[in-house]
């Protein structure tokens, strides 16, 4: 056993319950957001003629929310409870915490400022302007340092891996987010970057696809390898399996990128040798997947009744389809299907909601409980049904999405006798309408069933007698 | 290939590409070592250790 301590550990906790309950909120506001823009696609006079919420100015907010704000709270409270609890440690620094919750806090206020009135660099899912930038570096440094700092002072030998995981999310985004934002500013407002043509592309789909391997895959897979095994009681399945997937996610995924340049001004090679590696890559994604669910063996019956463990095992299975689906739309022939069209929206939302958000959903459920010293949720009912919404607004969403795209795909590439093209662009938005709206009635499915978990958590803090101090009721796992 | 028309980003690829390649050699090497078995396994129930209640640091 590692982590025997004679005298109970004081861990620092209440940043934790902060970032946990900012999560709850935000994934509300960026579903909700997500939703809106959806239906100003199916039916755009909810454009309003009013510029600050088009789905230009919009989308770039709805990514941000979902991304940085819901996902960026939920990584850091996860990874401030797991550093803590395999180290047997408080916090390096708790002070420097509260300065990354508030500093992450507000750029988030600033992205909402900045991003309707649109003021932005241009480049996908990093569209905040320099000042914001810099402070993004700055906070990001301060959650980096406090957790390597925090690893360094633990009390176990061994560094558990859901910490390598955070750690090389914190060293690789740095290193992303540093690279990918330079830029020659001209105003407080407005910047220039400092590549231009091919490399700006390249650079561009370097720091996007890797935002999505070490962010939103290697952070939550942190997330992953910690809290299936406590939901479920046992150990993880392959402690060695779980190793190799962290060195093979990160000696693989930074070759990824070239994968969404496939048909550019990029040479050719890029693209291939993007897709070759991408396919090698559901190898370590597949055995991290069947880690995760293989943990379950002989617990399955477990899933009747623990409505979070059904979260995490869902979410399992959505990161096993998304590393499948990645790959293959990585293939050339595939790509020049499905490029462009709905199908990619349909490929990052089965991810970012079937994988990201189920997994968060699991360890904010779990983590409350521990930190707010209850045994049960407010209503476990509840779980349930956000669980089931989570579900079919997903599925929903991500039917609507491939067969939108699919469709998008044929229509623009059909040909007819004299070898001109079938359709117009417009016939092929117009065809698209039904499938909009469908992706319309998913997100809001979803969007509810985060609603319904902001009031299940918020009523669950309000009547629960918090851990404070030593005489605290125990949360026994 | 030209050898001589390499660049030093090209090089520098090259490199970084074979570290990665024999970087990944040696991790399969230490994890699928027989011997090295109970070594990683031993670590795969630390989740489950932390099983003490939470208590709040002084403020």
């Amino acid at each position: 056993m590692e982590a025997t301590q004679a005298t109970p550990v004081k861990y620092d906790m209440e940043v934790v319950k902060w970032f946990t309950i900012a999560a709850a909120i935000y994934a509300v506001v960026g579903t909700l957001l997500g939703v809106y823009i959806a239906s100003e696609l199916a039916w755009p006079f909810l454009n309003f003629d009013l510029e600050w919420i088009t789905f230009g100015r919009l989308r770039p907010l709805h990514t941000n929310a979902v991304i940085f704000a819901f996902g960026g709270c939920a990584l850091m409270a996860t990874g401030f409870y797991m550093v803590q609890r395999t180290g047997a440690t408080k916090l390096w620094s708790n002070g420097l915490a509260w300065f990354t919750f508030w500093g992450w806090n507000l750029i988030i206020v600033l992205a909402v400022v900045t991003l309707p009135l649109g003021l932005t660099s241009g480049k996908e899912y990093a569209e905040l302007e320099w000042p914001i930038d810099i402070l993004i570096a700055v906070v990001w440094l301060s959650f980096g340092l406090n957790h390597i700092m925090t690893v360094a002072i633990r009390k176990t030998s061994h560094i558990y891996v859901s910490n390598w995981f955070t750690m090389g999310m914190i060293v690789m985004i740095t290193y992303l987010h540093v690279v990918n934002s330079m830029a020659i500013p001209v105003s407080l407002t407005n910047s220039f970057s400092i590549y231009s043509g091919v490399q700006d592309a390249m650079i561009q789909w370097w720091w996007g696809h890797n935002a999505v391997g070490f962010y939103l895959t290697g952070g939550f897979l942190g997330i992953m390898y910690y809290f299936v095994p406590k939901q479920v009681g046992r150990p993880v399945f392959s402690y060695r399996l779980s190793v190799l997937h962290f060195w093979a996610l990160t000696f693989g995924y930074v070759w990824l990128g070239a994968h969404h340049l496939q048909y550019t001004a990029l040479p050719d090679w890029t693209g291939s040798l993007g897709a070759a590696v991408s396919l090698a890559m559901i190898i370590p994604s597949w055995g991290g997947a069947m880690n995760g669910m293989m943990t379950l063996s002989g617990a399955w019956d477990r899933l009747r009744t623990d409505y979070i463990l059904r979260f995490l095992v869902v979410a399992l299975a959505f990161y096993a389809m998304s590393t499948f689906e990645g790959p293959v739309m990585s293939i050339k022939t595939v790509n020049a299907l499905s490029h462009y069209t709905d199908w990619t929206v349909g490929h990052v939302h089965s991810g970012a909601l079937g994988w990201m958000a189920m997994v968060a959903y699991g360890a904010m459920y779990h983590m409350i409980k521990k930190l707010w010293g209850v045994e049960k949720m407010y209503s476990e009912s509840l779980v349930n049904v956000h669980f089931w919404l989570a579900t079919i607004g997903t599925v929903v969403y991500v039917v609507a999405m491939w067969v939108s795209g699919i469709m998008q795909g044929l229509m623009w590439r059909d040909y007819d006798e004299y070898g001109t093209l079938t359709y117009t662009f417009v016939e092929s938005v117009s065809a698209m309408h039904p499938y909009y709206a469908m992706r319309a009635i998913g997100g809001l499915i979803f969007h509810i069933g985060t609603l319904i978990a902001l009031y299940n958590i918020v009523m669950t803090v309000s009547t629960a007698k918090s851990v404070r101090g030593t005489n605290a009721v125990p949360a026994n796992a | 290939m030209d050898v001589a028309a390499m660049t030093t980003n090209d090089w520098l690829g090259v490199f970084f590409a074979l570290v990665s390649a024999i970087g990944m050699v040696v991790v399969y090497f230490m994890v699928f070592r027989p011997s090295n078995k109970e070594k990683f396994e031993a670590h795969g129930t630390m989740a489950m250790d932390d099983e003490d209640p939470i208590k709040l640091g002084d403020k």
